[in-house]
């Protein structure tokens, strides 16, 4: 069975340590998944590249095509990975932003891996502060362990392996809940409001 | 008049020149909405519509006192809205309302009902916007009734009750005026439209042509659904953007700074990435006529198109040469070419005469949806 994981990413520059954890814990993921048998296809979502289009779509109420396409690619998918640097005490502004304008419930019932970078440790609770609450209001199921990864991770031999544990036992946590929620359904809000339309039309009329 | 009937609709909104920072009055706007509407008629193009606004920046908010006024000043083009709102007015006050209109009008009078998306609106009228979709059923059921039957007794949820209540002054020779049901984004519009057999306008301006696709499907879709006819039968409009020079460089020179300060999409997407995703077209007489002529592509062949040229601070003058080049230059090659390759099974935009000689000879198709099958074919 083929999991398709959106991995949605909201680093800035190039190199970026946020695109390099989600990268990491893709990766672990996938390997989780492999080992239990199943297959992974994975797609990106950098969203500096549509900065403009998410606030665009705020201001005209609708998306560009690439952010269309975004969009598209986490709707498609049975579970997210979600990474961020941390500003100003949360999430970046460009991160909420993409999910302000995400339509509505495309997250719902979505399994979430939930990541944060920043400069240092200190910020680590950004995670639970910030993230997982939006996530929980947004209806998805958000993985026990995120992973929070500050500048030290990326620097000494010992931080770096610790970094990499952290990676590795959240990446089994969340491929155990991507494998328990199964396939992702996409719900049809379309097709819904149209259906409710009709029972209202052939009770109202007399 | 062939098949198809253009026109423009109004926003009514009173907006500085971005140019000049010159703001008209209310007064100058309303008069300037006036000349407007007589220039269409000048012009040779076949509808006037006007939007219903009860906020400032905006004018238009007594529209039929409006189209009375216009009615006595024109001869030809049909007098509507976009839209009348059927959620927060009362539906016994627009049957009276669009029935006067017709009088006055001699029959060149239509409406477009829509729900209306300012919030704070509903409450200044005793609703509740949380009750938007309800009150556009329950609100537009009853204005059906009170067109249609001579005495009324009616009961609902959300207005109090009616006890043998007549319409006065009953509607012009028996025919309720035309219904076209106006939405942005809303699906559950265009199931209603296509529940009753009525017309659906797509705004279409402010959206990507592929959502206004999937809207118009939708409501053929379901049109043929309720038994009034083939998908090519419904009765489709549609909203138009433009802003025309003979030089498409002039255009888009001069339209520019009314565009990115305009309200609604003012300082997001630029004018070209604008352009390339919604009907807007700002360019040659050429360029308009191509480019409208493409929408028949997702819309299918359809009744009405009404163009938005008064907006966003431009200056009368400048909108009345909109209107000369509209009715000289990109109209009548319009007609011309949209006659080409028609469906025969397309109908002709509806209007007061055509209803009532549908009714003489019998093959007026008044709906009747509670016949319609009761099983989604989907």
């Amino acid at each position: 069975m083929v999991t398709r994981i959106a991995v949605v990413t909201a680093g800035l520059r190039e190199p970026s340590s946020t695109r390099m954890l989600a990268d990491r814990l893709e990766a672990s993921v996938r390997e989780e998944l492999a080992r239990a048998g199943g297959e992974v296809e994975s797609a990106f979502v950098e969203l500096r590249p549509v900065g403009h289009a998410i606030i665009d779509a705020m201001l005209s109420g609708f998306p560009a095509e690439p952010l269309e396409e975004a969009f598209g690619k986490v709707a498609a998918a049975d579970g997210v990975i979600a990474v961020t640097p941390a500003f100003n005490a949360s999430f970046s502004g460009l991160f909420k932003a993409f999910f302000d304008v995400l339509p509505e419930d495309t997250l719902a019932d979505m399994p979430v891996l939930i990541g944060a970078t920043g400069g240092t440790e200190r910020h680590s609770l950004v995670l639970e502060h910030a993230l997982r609450p939006m996530f929980s209001y947004l209806h998805a199921i958000v993985s026990p362990r995120g992973v929070y990864a500050a500048t030290d991770d990326f620097g000494s031999r010992e931080s770096g392996a610790a970094l990499g544990e952290r990676i590795g036992r959240a990446a089994a946590d969340y491929a155990r809940l991507v494998q328990g929620c199964g396939p992702h359904r996409r719900r049809d809000s379309f097709t819904e409001d149209v259906a409710a339309m009709e029972r209202m039309l052939r009770s109202g009329s007399s | 008049m062939s098949g198809m009937q253009f026109g423009i609709f109004t926003v009514g909104d009173v907006t500085p020149d971005p140019t000049t920072n010159r703001e008209p009055t209310e007064a100058e706007r309303i008069r300037d909405t006036v000349a407007i509407a007589r220039k269409v008629e000048e012009v040779g193009l076949d509808v006037f519509a006007t939007g219903e606004h009860h906020n400032p920046p905006f004018v238009p908010s007594s529209p039929t006192t409006l189209l009375g006024y216009v009615a006595a000043l024109t001869e030809r083009i049909i007098l509507s809205t976009s839209t009348t709102l059927i959620t927060t007015n009362d539906p016994v006050k627009i049957a009276e309302d669009f029935s006067v209109l017709q009088h006055l009008a001699d029959g060149r009078t239509d409406v477009m009902l829509g729900r209306g998306n300012t919030g704070p609106v509903y409450p200044w009228f005793g609703q509740d916007i949380r009750q938007a979709i309800p009150l556009t059923v329950e609100h537009y059921g009853l204005l059906r009734r009170l067109w249609r039957e001579e005495v009324v007794d009616w009961e609902g949820k959300l207005r109090t009750p009616l006890q043998s209540f007549t319409l006065a002054p009953r509607p012009l020779d028996g025919i309720p005026p035309f219904v076209w049901h106006g939405s942005i984004r809303t699906p559950e519009i265009a199931e209603l439209a296509a529940y009753y057999g009525d017309g659906y306008f797509a705004n279409h301006i402010f959206w990507p042509s592929s959502h206004t696709r999937t809207m118009i499907e939708l409501y053929r879709k379901r049109f043929e659904h309720y038994g009034h006819g083939t998908r090519e039968a419904a009765i489709v409009g549609l909203g138009g953007q433009v802003f025309i020079r003979p030089n498409s460089q002039d255009a888009v020179r001069e339209f520019r700074p009314y565009f990115d300060n305009a309200p609604v999409y003012g300082h997001g997407p630029s004018l070209e990435d604008f352009s390339s995703m919604t009907p807007l077209t700002v360019g040659s007489p050429q360029q308009v006529i191509e480019k409208t002529l493409g929408f028949r592509e997702y819309a299918g062949d359809y009744q009405r198109q009404l163009f938005l040229v008064d907006h966003a601070g431009l200056p009368l003058k400048t909108v009345l040469e909109q209107l000369d080049l509209l009715g000289g230059e990109v109209v009548p090659v319009l007609r011309k070419e949209f006659a080409v390759g028609r469906s025969p099974d397309a109908p002709d935009a509806p209007t007061h005469q055509s209803l009532l000689r549908a009714r003489d000879e019998g093959t007026g198709t008044e709906p009747q949806p509670q016949q319609a099958p009761q099983t989604p074919e989907d």
